[in-house]
């Protein structure tokens, strides 16, 4: 639309158009913000090696010029007052707060010290190796605990994704499956909210469903997908799980199940189909708080539209104390249906590389187990949460805190962790304190947070736009960055930073010693890609003839289970002395199991999820998204409002039997009475401090954040800031 | 060429709050209070049946832009062609005229105290960029145009979808 004549150079400037004249460069690069899943890819305007402007890509076609608020803020991100600018040791206390610089070599020399002498002390695995956000470094820092010798790689996902896969994989021996939305014509979107939490999708789901897909939402909160639904299940917290029985029972009672699928691959359908008959339409209502006749028509709509997909979220519905149990009972609706690995329906696809399934093969499995666990001490966990550990490749963090001060089976001495945020456990004050009793603590971070200042040594990490990675995506997209700017004063990739380390306490593995560039070919070598090739598309480029996996594998080689086939029933459960069926079971604390608790304690509390601006802590501190929502705020309907004599904007104190927490009041409409929700990781008002440290569920140790139980009163004038 | 406008599809619009962002980042401005594009949040109904939408907006060009008028200081002209309403903020003498004559709270007012606001990325369009806000825009409900081939677009898509409610042709895709 070139509509006018060249335009003067100030007025270019301050448009910040890119040329010659300008000297603006666009340089590629990605945000890694989020989640693997994202990673959108970053057109950096770069002036005198400095941004001045983020735009999302045009020709990644995974987010296609789009960004979301949270990427959009980048510039502040990168350049925030808060980057540590150079190794740092601390001086005096623990907690003191107080540091000094010190060189990488100083600081690396330092780690190597300690730890070897902690490995002849202790053993290896009295070190825990931890990896937070961003996730980008995992396969290395894996790699680096079990070359030193240590089983304990722990991360993020103690309590976060990873127990959706567990539950699938007891089910089918594998994932769930990846949701076919453009081929599908029913999605059902359980306990997820794509707007703010996968934005890159959201282009796809209104596309599909201004093509006709239908939609079943389930979830407690409105969400902007309720407006797109066909039908809405606002499930009252924590009873997803008797939801899935209930349709499941509509599903059986009326024939609609697929009964080849059922005869001839699934184990244990006669006992699951006698238990689902406790959960008739009414029976449900009663749990779950939705109307008989809508759990009816969603069952129905469902199981007759061919194909149906399903799509959960990270963590919703295993945020429980019948975590695992209940997203088995949703995942197994896949299955009876005859959508399990279905074209249009949940099609599986192994994870190629940090996560993303899109086809491409690679050794990453084999890369990061560099030695196999019989070799090593058991894990965090592996006593207490025996399935956890039998079906995820890493040690339970969650249980972390409890080992470190029990001791027992072996005392945990030393930590390195990237990206360490002690507020991430429930009782995270507990978590905080545990984490003080170590002889050692190593924090590489971009920012010096509240857990940062309890570490011996503090490693300045530098951000996506400072260095080189590799990048797949979903739609077979390929990048190798190149860094868009200088790392900001000291800060150092995670990947030198874990290398470099790996020279000093992984001396014998030849591998690591080659480099980062070397273990990712090693990594891509099934796929004959290289990381030299890679390189020469700055923006990267889609690979072409990726051979997608076949429909229906299993009608070749079975289920990867004990019985071959889905489970119903689950032998690896049973085995463990667990209840094999995805038995529903109330919420530990809820207004049916524990009444007396509810009287003090009336309104459910559900935390955690998603905000278009934020993502964990992580955005927490940047003035553009902060300034989108400056306070903590718990939503709370305007039916318990107006019994508590709250307004919109009041302050008020929300507390539960283990403490309280300052927040201001949102009156909406987007919880139903008797329900509030707030978002987590406030250091202001952190919501798992009120929040038991063993509040947990008994098979993968994930914490009950989505349903407890709480209060909510209006602070009086006197107590009042403002 | 005739006049531009913005369109915002409210039933894409999720509420991310990207455009926002964008334009502050475009713009160097600071956020909170001061920021170029505003997204409201609308619930309407009561549990059970509740709506919930969401609006994004910024200057909206004006025909006989207000501001415009009433600006004692004649800071703020509308651009032959394309009718983007600018304002010469050297012109501006800040007496806040066109923030009590604009009826969507588009002017804004940085330290210096002269009146600034969205400017329709003007200088991107004439290097064929697309405005800040429309590029990020996750959902694709932000779009801008020639105000008739944007109405054009919408009688379109509403045709469209009235059809497709009418069931006169058969709704699920082909596999
Ligand atoms: S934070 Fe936003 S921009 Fe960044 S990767 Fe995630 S979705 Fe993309
Ligand atoms: S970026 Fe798009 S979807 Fe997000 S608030 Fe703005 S107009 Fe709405
Ligand atoms: S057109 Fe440019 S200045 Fe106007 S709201 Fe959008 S980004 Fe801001």
């Amino acid at each position: 639309m070139a509509m006018e004549p060249e335009l003067p150079i100030n007025s270019l400037l301050k448009g910040k158009i890119p040329g010659e004249g300008t000297g603006i460069e666009v340089k590629k690069t990605i945000c890694s913000i989020c989640n693997p899943l994202s990673h959108c890819g970053i057109d950096a305007y770069v002036k005198d090696g400095v941004v001045i402007k983020v735009e999302g890509t045009k020709e990644n076609p995974h987010n296609a010029g789009t960004l979301c608020s949270k990427g959009a803020s980048s510039r502040q991100y990168i350049y925030h007052q808060d980057r540590i600018r150079t190794p740092l040791l601390k001086k005096g206390d623990r907690g003191s707060g107080e540091f000094e610089p010190i060189s990488w070599d100083d600081a690396l020399d330092l780690i190597a010290e300690r730890f070897i002498k902690l490995k002849e002390e202790s053993g290896p695995e009295s070190v825990v190796f931890f990896a937070g956000y961003s996730k980008w470094m995992r396969p290395f820092l894996k790699r680096l605990a079990h070359s030193y010798g240590s089983p304990n790689y722990t991360t993020e996902s103690s309590l976060c994704h990873l127990a959706t896969v567990l539950a699938a994989r007891l089910n089918y021996g594998s994932p769930a499956g990846v949701p076919e939305i453009s081929k599908t014509g029913c999605l059902v979107v359980w306990g997820a909210n794509p707007f703010y939490s996968n934005t890159s999708k959201v282009r796809e789901i209104l596309d599909a469903r201004e093509r006709g897909m239908k939609i079943i939402e389930v979830g407690p909160l409105l969400t902007p997908i309720t407006a797109h639904a066909d039908i809405h299940l606002r499930i009252r917290p924590g009873t997803s799980g008797a939801l899935a029985l209930g349709m499941a029972h509509v599903i059986i009672e009326e024939g609609l199940y697929d009964k080849d699928f059922v005869e001839n691959w699934t184990h244990g359908f006669e006992e699951y189909r006698a238990y689902v008959k406790e959960f008739s339409p009414a029976v449900t209502e009663g749990i779950t708080g939705i109307s008989s006749s809508l759990i009816t028509k969603a069952a129905r709509l469902y199981a007759t539209t061919k194909p149906a997909a399903m799509m959960t979220g990270a963590s919703p519905t295993v945020h429980h104390t019948n975590g695992i149990q209940n997203h088995r009972a949703l995942t197994a609706l896949i299955g009876l249906t005859g959508n399990y690995d279905q074209e249009g329906g949940n099609y599986l696809v192994p994870p190629s590389y940090v996560s993303v399934p899109n086809g491409v093969v690679t050794r990453e499995a084999e890369f990061v187990q560099s030695r196999p666990w019989q070799e090593m001490p058991p894990r965090i966990g592996q006593d207490v949460y025996p399935v956890w550990c039998k079906m995820a490749p890493e040690g339970q963090a969650m249980h972390l805190p409890f080992q470190i001060r029990s001791g027992k089976p072996y005392p945990i001495r030393a930590m390195l962790a990237f990206g360490l945020n002690h507020r991430m456990w429930a009782g995270s004050d507990f978590m905080l304190e545990s984490l003080k009793m170590l002889d050692f603590i190593v924090d590489v971070d971009l920012f010096m947070t509240d857990t940062a200042r309890i570490a011996d040594l503090v490693l300045p990490a530098c951000s996506s736009f400072e260095r080189s990675e590799l990048k797949f995506y979903q739609e077979q997209h390929v990048i190798w960055t190149s860094p868009a700017i200088k790392p900001l004063g000291e800060s150092r990739s995670d990947a030198d930073i874990i290398f470099d380390l790996a020279k000093r306490i992984a001396p014998d593995d030849s591998l690591m010693g080659q480099g980062y560039e070397a273990c990712v070919d090693w990594i891509l070598e099934p796929a004959k890609l290289k990381v030299k090739d890679i390189k020469k598309h700055p923006g990267g480029y889609t690979l072409k003839d990726v051979k997608m996996p076949p429909y229906r594998k299993y009608k070749k080689k079975g289920f990867p289970t004990p019985s071959g086939k889905m489970e119903f029933i689950s032998s690896v459960l049973e085995e463990a002395g667990q209840d094999p069926l995805p038995r529903f079971k109330e919420p530990v604390l809820s207004p049916r199991s524990s009444p007396e608790v509810a009287k003090e304690y009336p309104l459910i509390l559900t935390s955690g999820a998603r905000l278009p601006m934020f993502i964990h802590s992580r955005t927490f501190r940047l003035p553009w998204t902060k300034g989108l929502r400056p306070d903590p705020m718990v939503d709370i309907n305007a039916k318990d409002a107006e019994t508590r004599g709250i307004s919109s904007g009041d302050w008020v104190s929300l507390s539960t039997k283990r403490g309280a927490i300052r927040v201001r009041a949102h009156l909406t409409e987007i919880v139903s009475p008797g329900v509030v929700n707030i978002y987590h990781g406030y250091p202001q008002a952190d919501i798992n401090l009120l929040i038991e440290p063993d509040y947990l569920d008994p098979i993968s140790a994930y914490p009950g954040f989505k349903a407890l139980l709480c209060e909510v009163k209006l602070i009086t004038e006197g107590m009042r800031r403002m | 060429m005739a006049q531009l406008g913005f369109s915002i599809d409210v039933s894409r619009c999720s509420g991310c709050m990207a455009c926002i962002v964008s334009c502050l980042d475009q713009n160097d401005l600071q956020g909170g209070g001061l920021a170029f594009r505003h997204v409201t949040r609308l619930e309407r109904g009561s549990y059970p049946s509740v709506k919930l939408s969401f609006l994004s907006i910024s200057c909206l060009h004006c025909g006989d832009a207000p501001c415009m008028m009433v600006c004692p200081a004649q800071a703020i002209y509308k651009r032959d062609g394309d009718g983007i309403v600018e304002v010469d903020r050297d012109l501006c003498v800040g007496c806040h005229s066109c923030a009590l004559a604009c009826p969507f709270g588009a002017p804004q007012y940085p330290a210096d105290g002269k009146m600034n606001k969205c400017n329709f990325c003007f200088e991107r369009l004439n290097h064929d960029m697309e405005p800040a806000c429309v590029c990020v825009c996750p959902t694709r409900a932000l779009g801008f145009g020639p105000l008739e081939t944007l109405a054009e677009q919408k009688a379109q898509k509403a045709s469209i979808s009235i059809l497709d409610s009418l069931h006169l042709w058969p709704l699920n895709i082909s596999l």
